[in-house]
């Protein structure tokens, strides 16, 4: 499987480079871009970028080179994408959905090396370049695990190591039949650690807005301005996906970026007592949508007690001053302050970020605990029907080292030292 | 005494690993000596009456395609056979046989007198080397025999210490001299030692115990035998009987804690935490109530009785004190006390992926004096070191096997690569291959070194290929063949399971956990007759199934295994200056310069070292290379 990663430094602005590398490196292309051409040495070309749901997500110029003449001696594609930090992860992440894996660090210059594509005379160099992109990597990580999700992990690694340890018991050492409530406790184990890991998981999607986008909604009275102000915000900012359309009276949303955050901006029905049965699903829905919202653009009065995660708008300031209290004033019509109330969407999305204590920031890191969760759904399943309690010990064993990339190495020896330590072995 | 002619090989020692390193090399057509302190006790099964077991029984079938002895042997002297741990996964499954030790040695024996090899009774003291290269051995009389190449299989034997409570004798094992000399001649040329423990329990008379009392248990009703050599199998099925300890029994071993030399700080070194003493037992684990000891016989109608589970040092007087609070073992009388043995061992992280020395050509370690326990570890390692020294006599390509060969290379590659605290005995979780480390393939992941080595004749050779190319025909047959809906939503229904819709691959059956091959009718598989034929066809089908029943897992690992395959091959030299990098951590520069890998892959195996480390040693390996070509 090829592997993939963004070989410009993320933040600074401008073009990004995503560069794959492997065997199947044009297949995984491929199918990102919906296309079936075949590549060509050196030649660059322009693409859409489609996601897995096959919508466009962004437009790319990307470059095929045909093993060997290449960095590192495989087939590899570069592809140049805008430099905002969303879109490269996005694309990353769509590249890992079709079997990628995300480049340790100095895995180029590695394999270039081992393919025998580097002048030596650059050794030291690569070399100093390899152990500073570690360091920073490491220390990257630490700073980027937040150290409530560090100290989660270890603890359900303790947890599945000691599953494992009482598997590995029954598999390796008792001659006896197995233990009469191995399978039930196991299962009752691998089921607790499976919704902690799933937390860890979803603390990615609600804390960096990086992979699902913000949930962003404009609520308010019929007639304020709502749909307005939805295709003014949606005018002035690039949109990333092409509209996904509702039924009449339903939710329209568009992705679009504010301050490099991707947005799922939702212009709602308007809220109010209604008769007409179609309206009113409309309005049950305007609510839901409301109880999910990141961040909602109210445009009404602030009340007495305003709530945490509301933006109350002004609109019409055209047509004159305010009575009342609000954050902001606007015009949806004419465009004045607008600027204003996106900055107030990205600073109020800030803090609902910062605010969550467990979090993973970075896609390599929710790739993992997504592969551990699958190993250990893998378990469960065993667990649960057909017994086969080795297989339970190696998706345990995978589960186990898809978290050691996040946090320290767990050996064999580990796995004996809990056998050894709980159990009374030898006849 | 007139002067010893040259050997190619001279293997010092005649426990399991220096019998299979003698007739491997023998086998290869070396001028082979076997020196052992006494020439009676060659192929003395030192402790308890069985072989194979859990992860050791597949690398006694891997040792068996490897053209080794210890299978064919025990086969002829099985007392019962059986296949352990059935109730679980296939990968698992561990054949075990009790054998009569006596009849084991003389078959041993036997066997050595109707060979090449030759047979001295004496003590090597020292090995005698010209530039870093063996050229002879020296015995305790000072006599030298010039060779090629040793290998080292001493046991226990290096300075053995034998403690029973207080009591402690110089020994090897119970009434054997014990060796000094080799230890020190090792040491003075460079290598590192330290100091293991291991232990046995006592040895009872068989009219002394209440038999009524104890549980019976048998062996398999269909036993198969060890060895794809062995022709016939008939093995007698005489039961071991279990007895229990209880809370009495525990109490006064509690009470009598110091008299046990483990206890008392007589024995300094570390015994292995998978064979507890019963001291460690019943300290450690107070909780148990009880503890099942096995009453094992040694030899056929044996008088004979090996208690296992009592292995233990504490004095003789309260061994059997202890031993005569278990019911049915009132009136117990002893042949011999347990006790606890001390001796030498060497690091084994100064051998290369041999076996061989890293320091001095020709020499070789194998068996407990690299820190290993048990029959088939030392088996194993003898019979690599056995065809590695006939490998570099012949100055040709050794056997190196990877941990997704074989429970061997697992073995092998943990040795050189920790150095253990505490005797290494082979677990089925130490392999991360485990599921393609199975006790029913070791035909098909070996044969093939078998072939290049010339390691079996060819008779057997031809057999076992046939029935993996049958296993193959098999598997592609179940892959091919069609079964439609009528033909099996009957038996599917009278199974309790889900019926199928439309015409699958009888393979999408066999995936299913509780589906099986017998469940087809057999007009619908129609297995041509030259398989059904092969007289190994049980295995083929069970191999079959278990391939097609595993195949998502195995394609998984197999990728895993092909990823990290090129390291394998990328050669660190022995000499390679580790200071030069500056980038790596101090941490992983100790380690490295401490063990001294062979290769990347190895490298990257070693406790603590970062991916990062291995790409820079990577690239400087590839540097260091071109410096030296343009020379
Ligand atoms: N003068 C002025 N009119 C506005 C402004 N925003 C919206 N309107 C008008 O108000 C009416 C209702 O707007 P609409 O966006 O459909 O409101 P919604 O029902 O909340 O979606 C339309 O006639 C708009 O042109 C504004 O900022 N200034
Ligand atoms: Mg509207």
């Amino acid at each position: 499987m090829p592997f993939v990663a963004c070989s410009t430094p993320l933040g600074t602005s401008g073009i990004a480079v995503v560069r794959l590398s492997g065997k199947n490196s044009f297949d995984v292309f491929k199918k990102i871009t919906k296309t079936n051409a075949k590549p060509v040495h050196a030649v660059s070309k322009k693409y859409k970028v489609y996601d897995k749901k096959g919508d466009v997500f962004d437009e790319i110029v990307a470059t095929a080179y045909l093993s060997p003449k290449t960095y590192t001696g495989e087939n590899m594609v570069e592809i140049s994408c805008h430099g905002n930090p969303v879109i490269i992860s996005k694309i990353l992440e769509i590249c890992c959905s079709y079997g990628c894996t995300l480049a340790e660090p100095g895995e180029f210059t590695k394999t270039a090396f081992l393919n025998g594509k580097l002048d030596i005379s650059e050794a030291e160099a690569v070399s100093d370049i390899i152990h500073a992109k570690s360091v920073e990597g490491v220390k990257l990580g630490i700073k980027n695990l937040g150290g409530g999700v560090s100290k989660r992990i270890k603890k359900i690694k303790a947890s599945i190591l000691s599953c494992l340890a009482n598997i590995e018991f029954n598999l390796d050492i008792s001659e006896e039949d197995l233990q009469p409530n191995l399978v039930k406790d196991s299962l009752s184990l691998v089921k607790r650690v499976h919704k902690k890991i799933e937390y860890i998981a979803k603390s990615f999607k609600s804390s960096s807005f990086l992979v699902s986008g913000a949930s962003v909604v404009i609520s308010g009275p019929p007639n304020a301005g709502k749909s307005t102000l939805f295709n003014r915000m949606v005018g002035s900012n690039r949109a990333i996906v092409t509209e996904i359309p509702g039924t009449t009276r339903d939710v329209v949303e568009k992705d679009i970026l504010i301050d490099s955050i991707p947005i799922n901006l939702k212009d709602t029905a308007g809220i109010r007592d209604s008769k007409d049965p179609v309206e009113k699903v409309g309005i049950k829905k305007s609510k839901e949508e409301l109880v999910v919202a990141d961040v909602v653009i109210c445009l009404e009065e602030k009340p007495k007690k305003p709530k945490k995660n509301h933006i109350y708008v002004f609109n019409k300031i055209d047509l004159g001053p305010p009575s009342g209290e609000y954050d902001i004033s606007i015009s949806a019509k004419n465009g004045k302050n607008v600027e204003g109330l996106n900055k107030k969407i990205s600073s109020a999305l800030a803090v609902s970020k910062s605010g969550t204590e467990a979090q993973i920031t970075t896609l390599r890191q929710l790739h993992l605990v997504l592969k551990a969760k699958k190993s250990l759904e893998n378990a469960r399943k065993h667990l649960s029907t057909d017994l086969s309690l080795e297989l339970v010990a190696e998706e345990l064993s995978q589960t186990i080292s898809f978290l050691d990339m996040l946090t320290e190495k767990t050996t064999k020896d580990d796995v004996l030292d809990v056998v050894f330590s709980s159990f009374c072995v030898g006849k | 005494m007139k002067p010893h002619n040259k050997y190619d090989l001279v293997v010092v020692g005649g426990g399991h690993a220096g019998v299979e390193a003698s007739l491997a090399a023998v086998n290869l057509g070396l001028k082979t000596l076997l020196v052992s302190m006494d020439e009676k006790s060659v192929g003395r099964t030192s402790c308890n009456p069985a072989i194979g077991g859990l992860a050791k029984g597949q690398m006694v079938k891997e040792v068996d395609v490897l053209g080794g002895v210890m299978g064919f042997f025990a086969d002829q002297c099985t007392l019962q056979s059986k296949t352990l741990n059935k109730s679980k996964g296939r990968s698992v499954w561990s054949p075990r046989s009790q054998i009569d030790k006596l009849k084991y040695e003389s078959v041993v024996q036997e066997y050595i007198k109707n060979s090449s090899l030759r047979v001295l009774g004496g003590e090597v003291v020292s090995v005698d080397i010209k530039n870093n290269t063996i050229c002879g051995v020296f015995l305790r009389d000072n006599t030298k025999i010039p060779c090629s190449s040793v290998v080292l299989t001493c046991g226990t034997f290096l300075n053995g210490l034998i403690h029973i409570g207080e009591e402690q004798i110089k020994a090897g094992r119970y009434g054997e001299e014990r060796s000094e000399g080799i230890t020190e001649c090792l040491i003075s040329l460079g290598f590192s030692s330290g100091r293991l423990k291991t232990g046995t329990p006592p040895r009872i008379k068989k009219n002394t115990v209440d038999w009524g009392v104890g549980e019976a248990g048998y062996g398999d009703k269909n036993p198969k035998p060890l060895s794809y050599r062995t022709a016939r199998f008939n093995p007698k099925d005489e039961p071991c009987y279990s007895f229990r300890t209880n809370e009495k029994t525990h109490s006064l071993i509690l009470e009598n804690l110091s008299s046990s030399a483990m206890y008392s700080g007589n024995v300094k070194s570390t015994g292995p935490r998978y064979c507890p003493s019963i001291e460690d037992k019943v300290y450690k684990f107070s909780k148990n109530p009880s503890h099942v000891l096995q009453l094992e016989p040694e030899w056929s109608n044996s008088e004979q009785i090996y208690v296992n589970g009592f292995s233990t040092s504490l004095s003789e007087d309260v061994q059997l004190k202890c031993l005569q609070t278990v019911k049915g073992l009132e009136n117990v009388e002893f042949i011999r006390p347990g006790y606890a043995i001390e001796y030498d061992f060497f690091f084994p992280s100064q051998l290369k992926n041999t076996l061989e020395s890293k320091e001095i050509n020709g020499l070789f370690l194998a068996g407990q004096i690299n820190g290993t326990s048990g029959y088939e570890e030392a088996s194993a390692q003898g019979l690599l070191a056995g065809i590695n020294s006939s490998m570099y006599v012949k100055n040709k390509n050794p056997l190196i096997l990877k941990r997704s060969d074989a429970y061997m290379g697992v073995l092998i590659d943990d040795l050189i690569l920790k150095d253990t605290n505490e005797p290494y005995r082979m677990f089925t979780s130490r392999a991360e291959y485990r599921l393609q480390l199975r006790s029913s393939n070791a035909d098909q992941r070996l044969l093939q070194y078998s072939e290049d080595f010339n390691l079996l004749n060819k008779k057997t050779i031809d057999t076992l290929a046939k029935k993996i190319q049958h296993t193959k025909d098999v598997v592609d047959l179940l892959e091919k063949t069609s079964i439609k809906p009528k033909q099996i939503n009957k038996t599917l229904k009278k199974m309790g399971e889900s019926s199928i819709k439309e015409s699958i691959k009888i393979s999408s059956l066999i995936k299913r956990p509780t589906f099986f091959i017998k469940n087809v009718e057999q007009k619908i598989l129609n297995v041509p007759k030259t398989i059904t034929q092969n007289n190994f066809i049980d295995e083929i089908m069970f191999e079959a199934e278990t391939i097609i029943k595993y195949s998502g897992y195995i394609n998984r690992q197999q990728d895993e295994i092909d990823k990290i395959a090129v390291y394998e091959e990328k050669i660190i030299p022995n000499n390679f200056d580790y200071d030069i990098i500056k980038s790596l951590s101090n941490e992983s520069r100790e380690k490295f310069k401490k063990i001294r890998p062979q290769t990347i892959g190895q490298a990257g195996r070693i406790d603590g070292i970062r991916p990062s480390d291995i790409s820079i040693l990577l690239v400087y390996l590839k540097r260091s290379f071109h410096v030296k070509q343009k020379k």
